[in-house]
């Protein structure tokens, strides 16, 4: 009824109830083993997990790839599932998918990432199935031809989107131009146009052996002879050793400067800020996590407490840290930055609102309030975060690629709870110097240039779209 | 405790079970245990979404969502989100055709908190509903349309192929988004009536799932929402029936910037809860779900004239469900030339029907897709709130699996041959227009950066 004389508040009230006693969780240890070619294996048994994830990475990294073929370790990771010596592209995609199975592999600068999903019902045919995609891939040039013109076909969709778009920009202007890390991760059309079958079939006999590579296995094992699987599938992969690789130095240009690329009409800006950060293995990573949550990590974080919910300029813009590469030695890098998207008019509001939620942070540093709820949030989230199989199996096998520990997930939780606010203040504030973003906007440049010239937040180019 | 009615758990397929309960003011709540992890999904549906609208105020119901994470009488501001990320919880809301629901998955022991927090803007919100808050979630949806539809290629195609669907006036015409003119034109009195007329205990189900107590999260159900009175303004949402097929083909042509030509088209197909919609679900994984799908073969491995081509299923319980078709063409590739293998691929399906291998793998896809949706217990709460809603039955959930498994290839060739028809579809058709089409070589890149997609 909508009696507009009816008392707004009708029921009994309680007060806040108090937490009950938090049960212990931590982040699963996995058991590491190798198997007699090589293979490192990771597996993790997770009581319910029906469905089983398999993560394979493979040394391959993209500053692999060959002159001038950006793109081929991207056309073999997806080649990988068209066919083999004993079955055509559509026979293996028949098969795999008649065990209820999902096979996904792409390429990124740590290396190529194979993932299997499957219900434990099905984990040997599945397994079987990538085992072959890895030991005897067909390559069949019609098959690669077609994959590449796929490819091409698909790049003119990614430039249309504003978020592919920017950050395409942003890699352009940060990394200098010989680094691979600055170029697209899958390749120009140039690059790509120049790929055949030769090309992925040397690539995947340089850099895809058993000796270099790592299987994570994680879900509800408690009825598989783990053993005997892997021995039957994955163990009859063969291969020679492999070396170790250096991981190349990574520098950056993070000079503070804004770069428009014009899309004239567009009713919104994406922007993406962003500079060159340290390596993982950095001292600083726990804290610098906690600071960036505080930053923009959610809704209720600074950026959005102002550019949202005072202001009503977007959706959401978030923060974060982002691995682009990691060495045990500390030489890799990350991406730190901040995107979201701002409704045109308000686009020079926006990013003056947001400097000004970084000169602040900067002058005030975080309070001890901000820190307790983040902390609180990262670590509870945790038995969450990795309820499934999948997650875990994703997150051990970033470690892997990252040189990391098998406990880093692990230690990073108690890294997190020791933290300060004097620490996590530092870190982010290092982490976001206003004076050092480079600033990448996708939108229409005739309505947003004079207004972010006039903020002063570095030197304007505008590139076309 | 004064509870109405309470039934007993029965056998549910990989062992779940679920009990259901109803409170004395009408509030349905569903509770299944599980152990295996420290955590608690708690979910909420109301039952209301974009069909309950009315002309001129679309995008209401979404536009109302966002203000419930504005505070009510004993949260203020953003302390509801505030309150369950600080307690190691996530959390959201979303609204559709047909529900609105909320979510806080719980480390266990910060349970209560949620169902506090549930309970406080279920009961009080409008104690601190204000014009600020409307004026600033306003904008927060208008950028949310703008980043998701407006600014995207193809972003509007949902919704013009809905409204293409579903006739002028029917409930189904317009999507949850709403349009940029009525989401300026809704005021504070209507998001209070509107409140006033759908947020009521009695127009909800609540679910518990996951390492809980049934009787003491029950006694907290009671102690929070039991005192909460329920009402009965809400009038049944307009009747959504259609005619089984739409009998001609219904067409429009969009001339936008975008990259490649597109042919899309949406199918009138039965309504979910029913035999028929589990056996068109399998029809549409064969002829278009996954790489080994018969589109997917046909013109992207060999015809080689899509980059991209696939059926999805929006299943809708109170319209026809719609069979959604999306075909990216490649290089120069004209639609007609996509259009008539589509059609030729199924009619021959209608013709011949699935083969037993189609059946086997189709039947695999789904079944793995519905384990995914229950191992977590987020996923678990959602799904005894969907059927508990939409079907009266949250024990359905259980068995959704089964069903599945049990269609046979004689139904997926019927309902194919019944339905997926030329004359029984809407279709779009998309010709990028101006572009300079040498903007610069082509490149993309990517991050991992998170957009704000929180409400």
């Amino acid at each position: 009824m909508t009696d507009a004389a009816e008392p707004l508040t009708t029921m009994e009230f309680h007060p806040q109830p108090q937490p009950g006693e938090a049960q212990p969780w931590a982040f699963p240890a996995p058991d590491r083993g190798t198997l007699p070619n090589g293979l490192t294996v990771l597996r993790c048994h997770r009581p319910g997990q029906q469905v089983v994830a398999v993560e394979v990475s493979l040394d391959a990294p993209l500053d692999t790839e060959p002159e001038g073929l950006d793109g081929v370790a991207t056309i073999m990771a997806r080649a990988l599932s068209e066919g083999t010596d004993k079955r055509s592209a559509e026979e293996f995609a028949a098969e795999l998918e008649r065990c209820g199975a999902t096979l996904d592999a792409h390429a990124d600068h740590a290396g190529v990432r194979v993932s299997l999903e499957v219900p434990v019902s099905r984990l040997l045919k599945a397994l079987g199935l990538l085992a072959e995609a890895l030991r005897a891939p067909a390559f069949a040039d019609s098959e690669i031809e077609r994959l590449v013109r796929n490819r091409l076909d698909e790049i003119p969709h990614e430039m249309a989107n504003p978020g592919r778009r920017a950050a395409k920009e942003l890699y352009k202007q940060l990394f200098p131009a010989e680094l691979r890390i600055s170029r697209p991760r899958l390749g120009t059309e140039e690059t790509v146009s120049r790929i055949d079958s030769a090309a992925v079939r040397a690539f995947f006999e340089a850099h895809v052996r058993p000796a270099t590579a790592t299987a994570v296995v994680v879900g509800d094992l408690a009825g598989v002879d783990v053993d005997a699987v892997l021995a039957e599938t994955l163990g009859d992969w063969s291969g020679d050793s492999g070396a170790p690789r250096p991981v190349p130095a990574i520098s950056g240009d993070d000079s503070g400067r804004v770069v428009i690329v014009d899309r004239p009409g567009a009713v919104q800006t994406q922007l993406l800020i962003g500079r060159v950060g340290a390596d993982r293995h950095d001292r600083v990573w726990p804290a610098q996590v906690l600071g960036t949550y505080c930053l923009g990590g959610t809704l209720t974080s600074r950026l959005d407490r102002v550019l949202r919910e005072e202001k009503g300029y977007t959706y959401g813009v978030r923060a974060f840290g982002q691995v682009l590469r990691s060495a045990a030695d500390g030489a890799g890098a990350s991406l730190l930055g901040i995107s979201g998207s701002v409704d045109t008019p308000n686009t020079g509001p926006a990013l003056d609102d947001l400097w000004k939620v970084l000169r602040t942070l900067a002058a005030d540093g975080l309070t001890d309030a901000e820190r307790d709820v983040a902390v609180q949030n990262l670590v509870g989230v945790a038995p969450l975060k990795y309820e499934t199989a999948a997650s875990v199996a994703g997150t051990l096998a970033d470690q892997v690629e990252q040189h990391l520990p098998d406990d880093y997930q692990a230690q990073l939780y108690v890294r997190l709870a020791e933290t300060g606010t004097v620490e996590a203040t530092a870190a982010v504030v290092n982490a976001f110097p206003e004076g050092r973003l480079v600033t990448v906007l996708v939108g229409d440049a005739a309505q947003i240039e004079e207004p972010v010239r006039a903020l002063g937040i570095g030197e304007v180019t505008v590139v076309s779209g | 405790m004064p509870m109405g009615h309470t039934a007993t758990a029965q056998a549910g397929s990989g062992g779940l079970t679920a009990t259901e309960h109803r409170l004395a003011n009408g509030l349905r709540v569903v509770l299944s245990e599980d152990h295996l992890t420290p955590v608690a999904a708690v979910c909420l549906w109301y039952d209301v979404g974009s069909r309950h609208e009315v002309k001129g105020r679309t995008g209401l119901a979404h536009l109302f969502e966002h203000l419930m994470f504005q505070g009510s009488k004993q949260v203020s501001g953003n302390g509801h989100f505030e309150l369950v990320q600080g307690a190691g919880g996530s959390l959201n809301g979303t609204t559709s055709f047909e529900r609105t629901n909320y979510f806080e998955t719980m480390p266990t022991h910060q349970l209560e908190l949620a169902l506090w927090l549930e309970a406080d803007r279920m009961g009080s919100l409008l104690a601190a509903l204000d014009e600020e808050s409307m004026e600033n979630q306003r904008d927060v949806v208008k950028n949310e349309r703008r980043q998701r539809y407006d600014n995207v290629p193809y972003g509007t195609a949902f919704e013009r192929l809905t409204a293409l669907s579903y006739p002028e006036g029917h409930p189904y015409h317009h999507t949850p988004i709403g349009s940029m003119a009525d989401l300026d034109a809704a005021t504070l009195d209507d998001a209070r009536a509107f409140f006033r007329t759908y947020y009521a205990p009695n127009n909800a189900v609540l679910s518990v799932v996951g390492d809980i107590d049934s009787a003491r999260t029950l006694a907290w159900i009671e102690k929070y929402f039991g005192s909460i009175s329920s009402h009965d303004g809400k009038q049944p949402p307009r009747d959504g029936s259609l005619p089984e097929n739409i009998g001609r083909e219904l067409r429009e042509v969009i001339e936008e910037e975008v990259p490649a030509r597109a042919l899309m088209a949406a199918y009138r197909l039965p309504h979910d809860g029913t035999r028929e919609c589990d056996a068109v679900d399998i029809a549409l994984t064969i002829l278009g779900g996954g790489e080994s799908s018969r589109l997917h073969n046909r013109l992207v491995r060999r015809d080689q004239t899509a980059v991209a081509a696939g059926f999805g299923l929006l299943r809708l319980a109170g319209a026809p469900s719609l069979g959604w078709l999306d075909v990216k063409t490649s290089g120069g590739v004209e639609v007609p030339q996509i259009e008539s293998a589509v059609d030729e691929e199924l009619a021959r399906f209608a013709e011949e029907g699935p083969t037993p291998e189609e059946m086997e793998r189709a039947q695999a896809q789904l079944e793995r897709e519905w384990l995914d949706r229950l191992s977590t217990v987020a996923g678990r709460a959602d799904e005894l709130c969907r059927y508990a809603v939409l079907f009266g039955d949250p024990q359905l959930a259980l068995t959704a699996v089964d069903r599945v498994l049990g269609v046979t290839a004689d139904e997926v060739r019927a309902i194919a041959k019944a339905r997926l028809r030329p004359d029984n579809r809407a279709v779009l058709v998309y010709e990028p227009v101006s572009a300079d089409p040498q903007a610069e070589s082509a490149q993309d890149d990517q991050t991992d950066a998170e957009d704000g997609a929180d409400q």
